[in-house]
């Protein structure tokens, strides 16, 4: 068993150098390279004297990254690159937090090398590539002035009135734009393949395409270092998923070649392999708990508390382990300390599974029926807000708060039924299945015409074909659909006839239904007057008519979010009884659904005005359904303030010395996707690095 | 006869049973005065055998215009529901009727308290026009069977070849057609004669998630 105490730069150098091919073990069937980490045995008494009362610091390293995510994983190679040895913490069994699930699209810009290699019209070295291009010249062309621009427009409205640029940290999106290039190169350098430039993210910009997502190429086997993955990894459509991509990879061919599979497997399992083979450690099953500063709120922060916090199969009882063990250190200790002599970077994801914190936008999602994307996937402590809440136990300031009002999919009905994550489309495969227990009855706006969809107590809010429908993220190609007078290349930066009252009264597209379903109603009480959960009420011909697959794996007889029943009025008490957050009998179910019923025969729908968009159809064959719609928080904006270097920035606008924080768990930018986080993670990995010890 | 429910004990002998009705495969349009069978269902909330329970249809009137008794088929994918059919004569005029249907009454051992379902009965004209649509793939003009043809009360489906026809009273509609997976059309259409239209639909776009 390895211990080793405090040693030298030189030392601690040397054993750099090493890490690669050294494979000790530091605690029995967990293999680690020791060598990129000093470590200590959990438990043991090798005492430091800490500014903070003596703490037993269990392992320590250069730097100490919470979260192996989209900001986790690229500091930490990046920082291990520039020589610094790492300690990854994770909560979840198994690397890549949000983007393993992902729909792996990367939106950087400002003349970034994808762009620049489109332009050229050529592929990629390994010829994977052969797709034409999908831009003219002029669409990708720009450099990071250009970029800066697009990112901090004030103009810009979309088409449910928000203005998603306005709000962005300058000095952090002047540090993104800079930094563009070179995490586009930093990805390709570590075995992330991307495709054609594609448009634009939601709030990636107005004015250039800038979007390629991440592939490999279906092959006999998984292999990262060729670029390949087999059939079985990538998901079998309809059937299943894997350990290795826990959402069925789609087709890629229109952007790379054809056998491309794409999403976030292919960005996240890459930086993972990549992180693994340069020496990065990994502590997983391991919730941060506390970020540990000289003083609470003066002194450099120079560790972590964290507890351990295994997943384990909710069928067998046994503990999920991760696909990869190379670089793990299996500590089940209760509560360890990391010091970190350089810095600790917060790549610990946002606040959308919080309630109590994300309710602070919004008082409605109190509602703790309702999860994060990824619920499944991440466990019950993902995207707890825990990065943010110690950031802020330690003096941080907070920013771009009310950004998650400013993009279409914060929260929004994804339109999948019968799941209690309706986001995630996993299919059996993942070890987290069981959790999940169904897939979803993924549903077309368009067969929202088949059902009704009612509150807690059985009472229908809005039209049902209107519920779903969302409207928001302004990016390129953007014009009047996304709230914009022109379109493309004609978008002009920062004109104020973007934000004219004529443009937006032209413009505005949103229903605000989502706002319809979260009311109170007459099941809500007191103190939080909480919506209850919401369910899509339809008949065997909606199912016959629509060809829904109602089976398992898409639905569960067990897990409480699908039910079916002889009568209206059977399946209202199973539903009362068998779903964990009705709270209240759904008392006007049966008087609903005949009143529907009446608004079939009539032709019209006097209540919410269906009948005009769709034709409407009687809900009276048994058997009935109950199938939960609910609405996801997926991606979250708001949190720590951070500057152009990445720092935590505290009160009183100074950065808190060795502190970093990037992606969902910071503020100050409302850019969707992967983007964002990844230039966050790189550079903080790089300012990390270069801190002194 | 009752079944072996925990619950059944404790309400005891006297208090009748809840039955709940269903009603279904009622036509969405019927010509006045024809003859048509619509679907009917009880079941009792203890899952009594409800065999040869009485079934009785009322007009918008209150007046008892069928009756029937449950052979003692079970409806499937149900615990329970007992199915009976009933042929029915629609009124002589045209309009929109509120018809009930009750059961199971006191016709079977248990007391049970008597169910109610209502449906609409939509009475229409003789109609006087064939319209015939014509369904297809926007993109490859591959043909659509089985898309939906609505023209409010008239529903159709199309066959094989993507052909739907509708016979309806002359006047104004908004023809639907609808097919999974693919955006549904609405058009208005004015029907003053017999006529034929083509219906291109186009696939929903993809949900992208990312």
């Amino acid at each position: 068993m390895a211990k080793k105490r405090d040693e030298d730069q030189k030392d601690r150098q040397r054993q750099d150098e090493k890490a690669v091919s050294r494979r000790d073990f530091v605690k029995a069937g967990a293999a680690a390279g020791v060598g990129a980490a000093v470590l200590t045995t959990s438990g043991t008494a090798l005492a430091q004297v800490s500014p903070t009362n003596a703490i037993r610091w269990n392992y320590e390293a250069d730097v100490v990254i919470i979260g192996a995510g989209c900001t986790g994983l690229p500091a930490a190679i990046r920082a291990r690159d520039l020589g610094a040895s790492v300690i990854v913490v994770d909560q979840n069994f198994d690397p890549g937090g949000k983007m393993l699930h992902s729909g792996g699209q990367i939106s950087l810009g400002g003349g970034d090398p994808l762009q620049l290699r489109d332009i050229a019209g050529e592929g990629d070295k390994e010829g994977f590539v052969t797709a034409p291009r999908q831009h003219a010249v002029a669409e990708l062309t720009e450099d990071p002035d250009f970029l800066f621009r697009d990112h901090t427009d004030w103009s810009v409205m979309d088409a449910a009135a928000q203005a998603p640029y306005r709000y962005n940290e300058r000095d952090l999106h002047r540090a993104y734009a800079d930094n563009c290039y070179a995490t586009r190169e930093f990805l390709m350098a570590n075995y992330v393949r991307m495709g054609r430039i594609s448009g634009t993210h939601g709030n990636g910009g107005m004015s250039r395409a800038r979007r390629a997502v991440t592939f490999f190429m279906e092959g006999p086997t998984t292999d990262v270092k060729k670029g390949t993955v087999s059939k079985q990894d990538a998901g079998i459509a309809g059937k299943s998923s894997s350990h290795f991509a826990p959402r069925f990879m789609e087709d890629g061919s229109m952007v790379a070649s054809k056998g491309a599979r794409v999403n976030g497997a292919a960005l996240a399992r890459p930086l993972e392999f990549s992180a693994r083979e340069k020496g990065v450690q990994f502590i997983l099953n391991r919730h941060m708990d506390e970020i540990i500063r000289e003083q609470q709120f003066s002194g450099r922060v120079v560790g972590i508390r964290a507890s351990y916090s295994p997943r384990l199969d909710t069928q067998t009882g046994v503990r999920l382990e991760s696909l990869w063990q190379n670089g793990n250190v299996d500590d089940r200790t209760e509560t360890i300390y990391i010091r970190a002599r350089k810095a600790i970077i917060i790549g610990a994801g946002g606040h959308g599974a919080n309630p109590q914190f994300r309710s602070m936008f919004y008082p409605a999602w109190r509602e703790p029926a309702f999860v994060s994307s990824g619920w499944a996937l991440l466990g019950p402590r993902g995207q707890d807000a825990s990065g943010i809440i110690a950031g802020m136990r330690v003096g941080a300031n907070l920013a771009g708060m009310q950004q998650n009002l400013s993009y279409a999919s914060t929260f929004h009905f994804p339109g999948n039924l019968a799941t209690r994550d309706p986001y995630t489309d996993m299919l059996p495969g993942h070890p987290t299945f069981s959790m999940r227990g169904s897939t979803g009855i993924n549903l077309a706006n368009d067969s929202f015409q088949h059902l009704i969809v009612v509150n807690q107590v059985g009472k229908r809010f809005f039209n049902e074909m209107l519920v779903t429908t969302r409207q928001g993220g302004a990016n390129f190609p953007a014009g009047p659909n996304k709230g914009q007078p022109r379109k493309g290349l004609d978008h002009v930066q920062l004109d104020w006839r973007n934000a004219s009252v004529e443009n937006i009264r032209s413009t505005y597209a949103e229903p605000n239904s989502i706002h319809a379903a979260l009311a109170m109603n007459e099941g809500s009480k007191a103190p939080d007057f909480l919506s209850g959960p919401i369910w899509a009420i339809f008949d065997r011909a909606a199912v016959e008519r629509d060809k829904w697959n109602i089976e398992p794996p898409f639905t569960s007889p067990t897990n409480g979010f699908f039910f079916s029943a002889a009568t209206i009025e059977e399946l209202a008490a199973k539903i009362l009884k068998g779903h964990e957050f009705q709270r209240v009998p759904l008392t006007y179910l049966k008087e609903t659904v005949a009143k529907w019923n009446s608004y079939v025969d009539k032709g019209s729908d006097p209540e919410f005005a269906r009948g005009t968009d769709a034709p409407m159809h009687r809900i009276d064959t048994p058997p009935f359904y109950a199938a939960t719609l609910y609405p996801v928080w997926h991606d979250s904006y708001g949190g720590l303030r951070i500057n152009g270097r990445a720092q935590v920035v505290d009160m009183q606008g100074e950065p808190i010395p060795g502190l970093y924080a990037g992606g969902e768990s910071s503020g100050g930018g409302n850019q969707h996707g992967l983007g964002r986080a990844l230039v966050h993670g790189y550079i903080a990995g790089t300012n990390a690095a270069k801190e002194g010890t | 006869m009752a079944s072996d429910n925990e619950e059944l004990e404790v309400v005891g002998a006297e208090t009748p049973h809840t039955a709940d009705v269903v009603a279904w495969d009622v036509p969405s349009a019927i010509a006045a005065g024809e003859r048509f069978r619509i679907k009917v269902g009880i079941k009792c909330a203890h899952e009594c055998d409800l065999t040869n329970g009485d079934v009785a249809v009322f007009d918008h009137k209150g007046a008892r215009i069928a009756t029937g008794t449950l052979p003692g088929d079970l409806w499937p994918g149900t615990t329970g529901l007992y199915v009976a059919e009933i042929e029915l004569e629609a009124p002589s005029v045209h309009g929109l009727y509120t018809w009930t249907v009750k059961g199971p009454g006191s016709s079977v051992g248990v007391p049970h308290a008597e169910g109610s379902v209502s449906f609409g009965v939509r009475v229409v004209s003789q109609p006087d026009h064939l319209v015939t649509i014509e369904t297809v793939d926007h993109v490859n003009q591959v043909p659509l069977s089985g898309a939906r043809v609505v023209m409010h009360p008239y529903r159709a489906v199309t066959d094989e070849r993507g052909r739907a026809e509708l016979r309806v009273a002359k006047g104004a509609y908004t023809l639907f057609v609808s097919q999974t997976r693919y955006l549904t059309l609405g058009l208005p259409v004015e029907v003053d004669a017999d006529m034929s239209t083509r219906a291109e639909l186009d696939l929903e776009p993809v949900i992208e998630r990312n």
